[in-house]
């Protein structure tokens, strides 16, 4: 079974998109801002990260780049979901490997299809990366 | 002063002493000459007589001349007829010498002189000299023949004129000395008659001199004088037109001068009030003003760049390279682009340069320099900046929550919303959502409307008593579930205060508000109010998680929010205590927070009491 982190600073998100995932067959776990998801990240490896921009403590953007520059052993890709549309955030996310944007507000239905699809396209690397 | 006078009295009495003086000479010249022609004339006088005498004399026969023992002798028959004056003697001496008879003046002894020899010298003339008085004596001589031999010589001695006058000539010079004397006063009055009108010219001059007025001269004056004086008159009149002419050309242009200086400093003044800064630069580019406000910017002094091209002074080297593109520009090839640049030693401004060509009033075409706008956009790029980030926060702030609406009401038509528990749980947090939303919206015009000014805010007298019993009667209903305990202290007589009372309502509210939010279980939330003298202060007191001195200034800012977990899991949007401050500020009242982390909150806002505002309107 897939492992997804949420990491948001409101409850009723996490709250709604754990009902969701749960419903559609994933584990997950949840964080409320950067710094817990780093502390998380030390124990556990997900498969799939979604996170806000705007949070206190580790912004979503200062998480991401610290996973994607320091914490190098993970591979998992990342759903940024957020309601900042600015283009910067476009710009930093798409610099970096195997991140997604998408801007609240998002369909849940919608999420969940983009998530299948996510690991559809990662199956066999995974299979590859388990074989190996 | 004494010696002054003395040359003034000799300046003005010069031509009688001259006068006097030349008359003198005149005397002397005249006598001197009369003198001399006298005495040659009487020499003449005396080699004519004496020579003819001589010759006569001489052919005497020797025996008149030197008659024998008791005949008279032609001398002495002389002596009787001749009474001149200048005859000294007359005398016959044989060939050697020795006198043989004589006649002389009384007193004169004939002196011895040899006679020449030489035939040819026998007839002369010589001076001799009187041993006894040291008189000169002019003497004739000539031969004397016995029967045609030489039997002697005759010598004839008359007295050689003396230098001195004679009785006789003193009052014929006399005469002419005192004639010349008399002629002198009178030639000394007619040329002073002549040289008054000039006098009178030149003591009118020294007046026109002294006075620096020009006036007519008048002098009483005949024939060509009187027609140098008309002409003179002529010269002062047309001078007189030219200076008055030239006066009121100097009157014109000092008048002008001034209001040229009146405008030119009211220009100056206007460029250096122009909340701009500006340069001016002339055909060559050099800098021919600039404001103080542009000498500030760029840290230079006025008086040290005006005249030199921005290359000598400028530290920037854009700006040195964008101006030095307006030297020598023609009409036609002036461009207007501005550029952006920030000051070394202020490098947080952005200020924007914009050319401006400055063309000749009388020629639209010719270009007399060029007018560099530097204009300071630093507070309008915050300005710009903060409204967009005003506007990014807005929309996150109102994303959110109608996400959670979304998500929500999604999950509700999907399977996994269809459990009574998600639908209850779905049904408060819409509704919760659903009232962040309409607050935040409700803030966000009402500080927008106080930020822009056209906040109407309708200032009555509001019973503060009544306004803050129903405040506090709402919050502790709302508060009810939240297990925290309610204070109201008020005392029983509270002023009234000049306030709109819907904002303060808003006010009181979003503390009150806040007190409960971030309180914690079993706290108080108390809300107080007391009176000074000219204010009333109202309290807002809670012993919830407080907040720490770094978040204390900042927390009125728009769209702050704690990083803390504790605050951060309530929900908030930041602009509660903003607008509370700005509606306070509105009413020239004070809002100040003093908090510990972990014990508590306390909020004093600071209104004037009504009759203080009364007595101050009055």
């Amino acid at each position: 079974m897939k492992r997804i982190l949420i990491v948001d600073d409101e409850p009723h998100i996490i709250r709604i998109l754990k009902l969701a995932l749960v419903n559609a067959g994933y584990t997950v776990d949840e964080a409320y801002n950067g710094e817990q998801a780093l502390a998380y990240l030390e124990q556990h490896q997900p498969d799939l990260m979604i996170t806000d921009i705007d949070m206190p403590r580790m912004n979503g953007r200062e998480l991401c780049l610290h996973i994607r520059q320091k914490l190098t052993e993970h591979e998992f890709g990342i759903f940024i979901l957020t309601a900042r549309a600015e283009m910067e955030h476009r710009e930093w996310s798409s610099a970096l490997t195997r991140v997604s944007f998408l801007e609240k507000p998002v369909s849940i239905m919608k999420l969940i299809v983009s998530i299948d699809a996510y690991f559809q396209e990662n199956q066999p690397r995974e299979e590859h990366k388990h074989a190996g | 002063m004494r010696l002054n006078k003395v040359f003034s009295a000799w300046n003005k009495e010069r031509l009688g002493l001259t006068m006097i003086i030349a008359s003198l000479a005149v005397i002397a010249v005249t006598v001197f000459l009369l003198f001399f022609y006298q005495q040659k004339n009487e020499i003449a006088h005396i080699r004519d007589q004496g020579t003819n005498l001589a010759r006569v004399l001489s052919r005497l026969p020797y025996e008149q001349l030197v008659p024998d023992q008791g005949q008279q002798s032609a001398l002495s028959v002389l002596k009787h007829g001749y009474t001149d004056t200048d005859f000294a003697y007359l005398t016959v001496v044989d060939t050697s010498g020795r006198p043989l008879t004589e006649i002389s003046s009384p007193g004169v002894i004939v002196p011895r002189a040899p006679l020449p020899s030489d035939p040819t010298s026998w007839l002369g003339e010589r001076d001799l000299s009187l041993g006894s008085s040291g008189r000169v004596v002019h003497e004739f001589h000539a031969p004397v023949f016995d029967t045609g031999r030489i039997a002697g010589h005759i010598r004839l001695g008359y007295f050689s004129p003396g230098f001195g006058l004679k009785p006789g000539q003193i009052p014929y010079f006399a005469t002419f000395a005192l004639l010349i004397f008399l002629l002198t006063p009178i030639f000394y009055f007619l040329l002073r008659r002549e040289i008054r009108p000039l006098q009178q010219v030149n003591s009118q001059m020294d007046i026109l001199i002294e006075k620096a007025h020009l006036a007519k001269v008048e002098v009483a004056a005949t024939g060509e004088l009187r027609e140098f004086m008309d002409r003179f008159g002529q010269v002062i009149d047309s001078a007189r037109t030219r200076i008055q002419q030239l006066e009121t050309d100097h009157s014109g242009l000092v008048t002008t001068t001034k209001l040229i200086d009146y405008k030119r400093t009211r220009i100056e003044s206007v460029l250096h009030s122009l909340p701009d800064s500006i340069m001016v630069l002339d055909e060559s580019g050099s800098v021919g003003m600039l404001n103080a406000k542009l000498a500030a910017l760029l840290g230079v002094r006025p008086a040290e760049v005006l005249g030199k091209k921005p290359l000598e002074w400028c530290k920037d080297q854009n700006i040195v390279e964008f101006l030095a593109g307006y030297a020598g520009k023609s009409f036609r090839s002036f461009s207007t682009d501005s550029i952006e640049f920030s000051p070394a030693d202020a490098p947080e401004k952005t200020i924007v340069v914009t050319p401006y060509p400055l063309f000749s009033p009388k020629t639209a075409s010719q270009l007399l320099g060029t007018l560099v706008l530097f204009r300071d956009i630093s507070a309008e790029k915050v300005a710009r900046q903060s409204s967009g980030e005003f506007i990014a926060h807005v929309a996150h702030e109102l994303k959110t929550p109608l996400n959670i609406i979304a998500m929500y009401s999604e999950t509700l038509q999907s399977e996994a919303g269809r459990t009574e528990e998600f639908m209850i749980e779905a049904a408060n947090v819409i509704h919760d959502e659903s009232e962040r939303v309409s607050m935040l919206i409700n803030n966000i015009l009402n500080i927008t409307k106080i930020e822009m000014g056209s906040m109407g805010i309708e200032r009555k007298r509001v019973k503060l008593r009544d306004l803050l019993e129903d405040a506090f009667k709402d919050c502790a209903r709302v508060g009810k579930s939240e297990n925290l305990e309610f204070r109201l202290d008020l005392p029983r007589e509270l002023s009234a205060v000049a306030a709109d009372k819907e904002l303060l309502r808003i006010a009181i509210n979003n503390l009150l508000t806040n007190a409960i939010k971030y309180n914690r279980a079993g706290g108080t939330v108390e809300l107080a109010a007391e009176e000074t003298a000219t204010s009333v202060l109202i309290h807002i007191r809670d012993n919830g998680v407080g907040i720490t001195a770094e978040e204390q200034e900042r927390i009125f800012d728009k769209f702050y929010r704690s990083e803390r977990d504790d605050i951060r899991a309530k929900s908030g949007h930041g602009l509660g205590l903003s607008l509370a401050r700005e509606i306070i500020l509105l009413h020239h009242g004070s809002l100040e927070v003093t908090s510990k982390p972990g014990e508590g909150t306390e909020f004093t806002i600071e209104i004037t009491k009504e009759s203080d505002l009364l007595q101050q309107a009055v």
